[in-house]
C-alpha cells in the first residue's frame, strides 16, 4: 500500500481525479449549459443514440408483448366489446335520430295542413321490379288504418296514390304513371288549372306532365304547381312539381308542361299516407266499409 | 328406376330433401333480388323454373312453375296469379319436351329459355301497356321489356350452371337392369 501511495500511478490517478473535480465545479459556473466537450460528444452521438434506443424499444415492447400477452388480449377483448356497445348505441342514435327528423317535418306538414290526418312515416320496403312508372310498396297496411285511394306524400310533396292495401302493406302508384290523374294548379298564378298525368316519354326521365292547359295560360318555368283539391282524391295545396318545360299539344288546342317532382320518385325512403282531409270525396271502398 | 337396397332408398331421399330446400333457397334468393332496388333486373325466375322443370316429372314442373310464378306476380306487381298460369303451362310444356323430344344439353336449355322469358315479356307488355293504348306505349317495349329479356338471357347462364352443379350432385342417377333395359327396347 505503501508503495502504491508512493508511486507514479497514485499520482496520476490524484491528478485525474483533481482535473475532474475542477471539470466539475467549472459545470457548475456555467448555469446549466454543457461544456463544449459534452456538447460535442452529445451531438456525435446523438444519431447512434436515437438509432440504439430505437431497437431497445422494439425489443422491449417485443418482451412487453409474450410478457403480457395475457392482460393485453383481455383488455382487446373488453375493448372490442366496449366498441361493440358503442356501435350498437351510435346505430340505435341514427335510427332515432332518423325519426326525429321525420316526425319534426311531419309536425311541419301538420302545421301548414291542420285538417289532414296523416299515418306514421312509412318505409318503403320496395319498388315494383322493372316498373317503368316506379310504383313501391311501402310498410303500413290496413292495419295502420291505411285504406286504398289514399293520398301518399313526402315532407316536399304528393307522390302518389296506394292503389292495393293488404294487411301490413300498401302498393303506390307514383305520379309519374298514366294511370293516375291529378287535379292542379299553377301557385304563381293560380289561375291556370290542369291535369297531372305522368306519360311513357316523360317516366323515362323520371318526370310527370301537366296537360289540358288553356292555351292562353301564364306558366313560366321554374313555377311550382299544386294540387286544387277539386277531385276529392287529393287535399288542396300541396306542392307537386316545378315546370321544366312548356309546349302546345298536337292537337293544337291545349298546352303542357313537363313537371319535375318536388320529390326524386326513383330514391325514396320513406312517405307519409294522408289517410283523411277536408274536402275528400268518399271512395266505393269506403262506402262499402262504412257502417 | 330401380331401386335395390335400403340404404340406396335412404340416400335418394336425403339427396331429394336437399335438392328440393336448395331450390327454395334460389327461388326466394332470386324473389329477393328482383325486389331490390328501383333500376332494372332480370325475371330471375323464369329460368329457375325452366332448370327445374328440366330434370323434374311434369306434375311436379307444373306445381314448381305456379310457385314461381306467384313470385313474379309479387314482385312485379302484376294480378296475383297472371304469371302463375304462364310458367305453369311453359313450365309443363318444357317438362314434356324433355322427356319425350330433348336431350339435357346446354344449347337447348338456352333456347328454351330466350323463347320462354321472350314470351314472358312480351304478353307482359301486351296486356300490361299495349292492351291500355299509353301514347308512346312500344318505348316501353324497347327501353324495358326487351332490356329485361336481355338481362334475363345473360342471367339464364349463370342459374343454368348452379343448378348443373346441384343436379350432378344431388340428381339420383337411374339404376336399369337388364330386364329393365329389354323390356324398354
Amino acid at each position: 500500500m505503501r508503495e502504491f501511495l508512493k508511486s507514479t500511478r497514485f499520482k496520476v490517478l490524484l491528478a485525474f481525479i483533481a482535473f475532474l473535480v475542477g471539470i466539475m465545479i467549472y459545470s457548475v459556473t456555467k448555469g446549466g449549459y454543457s461544456l463544449s466537450g459534452a456538447s460535442f460528444i452529445n451531438t456525435v452521438t446523438k444519431p447512434i443514440r436515437t438509432f440504439s434506443n430505437s431497437i431497445s424499444t422494439k425489443i422491449e415492447d417485443i418482451v412487453d408483448r409474450y410478457e403480457n400477452s395475457d392482460f393485453y388480449y383481455k383488455q382487446n377483448q373488453d375493448l372490442q366489446k366496449k366498441i361493440g356497445e358503442l356501435n350498437k348505441q351510435l346505430a340505435d342514435y341514427e335510427d332515432l335520430k332518423t325519426e326525429v327528423e321525420e316526425l319534426r317535418k311531419l309536425a311541419v306538414i301538420k302545421e301548414k295542413h291542420p285538417d289532414s290526418v296523416f299515418s306514421q312515416p312509412a318505409e318503403i320496403l320496395g319498388y315494383v321490379a322493372n316498373d317503368p312508372f316506379k310504383s313501391f310498396t311501402i310498410d303500413i297496411g290496413h292495419e295502420d288504418g291505411i285504406t286504398p285511394y289514399c293520398p301518399v306524400a313526402t315532407p316536399e310533396g304528393i307522390v302518389g296514390i296506394v292503389i292495393e292495401v293488404s294487411q301490413y302493406t300498401s302498393t303506390v302508384r307514383t305520379i309519374l304513371s298514366p294511370d293516375l290523374s291529378i287535379a292542379s294548379v299553377c301557385s304563381a298564378t293560380n289561375a291556370d288549372f290542369g291535369i297531372i298525368e305522368g306519360s311513357v316519354v316523360t317516366a323515362e326521365n323520371n318526370m310527370t306532365k301537366l296537360t289540358h292547359l288553356n292555351i292562353n295560360h301564364e306558366i313560366k318555368k321554374d313555377d311550382l304547381i299544386i294540387t286544387s283539391g277539386s277531385s276529392g282524391l287529393f287535399p288542396k295545396d300541396y306542392p307537386i312539381g316545378t315546370v321544366k318545360s312548356i309546349g302546345v299539344e298536337s292537337n293544337g288546342l291545349t298546352a303542357y308542361a313537363e313537371i319535375e317532382p318536388c320529390t326524386d320518385i326513383s330514391r325514396l325512403r320513406s312517405v307519409f299516407v294522408i289517410t283523411d282531409f277536408s274536402g275528400k270525396k268518399e271512395t266505393e271502398y269506403e262506402a262499402e266499409n262504412t257502417p | 328406376m330401380r331401386l335395390k337396397t335400403p340404404r340406396e332408398k335412404r340416400i335418394l331421399y336425403i339427396k331429394t330433401t336437399v335438392r328440393w330446400i336448395l331450390y327454395i333457397i334460389i327461388i326466394l334468393l332470386s324473389f329477393t333480388l328482383m325486389t331490390t332496388g328501383s333500376w332494372l333486373k332480370p325475371v330471375f325466375l323464369v329460368p329457375v323454373a325452366i332448370c327445374i322443370a328440366i330434370s323434374n316429372d311434369t306434375m311436379i314442373s307444373a306445381y314448381t312453375g305456379a310457385f314461381c310464378g306467384f313470385m313474379i306476380d309479387i314482385a312485379c306487381g302484376r294480378l296475383f296469379g297472371y304469371n302463375a298460369v304462364l310458367l305453369t303451362v311453359f313450365c309443363a310444356l318444357v317438362s314434356l319436351l324433355y322427356e319425350l323430344y330433348l336431350r339435357k344439353k346446354f344449347l337447348n336449355y338456352l333456347w328454351i329459355t330466350a323463347l320462354v322469358s321472350f314470351l314472358q315479356c312480351w304478353l307482359d307488355y301486351k296486356f300490361y301497356y299495349q292492351m291500355w293504348d299509353y301514347p308512346d306505349v312500344e318505348h316501353i317495349f324497347y327501353n324495358i321489356s326487351l332490356k329485361v329479356w336481355i338481362y334475363t338471357l345473360i342471367s339464364s347462364v349463370v342459374i343454368y350452371i348452379i343448378f348443373a352443379v346441384i343436379h350432378k350432385f344431388l340428381m339420383p342417377k337411374e339404376h336399369l337392369t337388364i330386364e329393365d333395359v329389354i323390356k324398354a327396347n
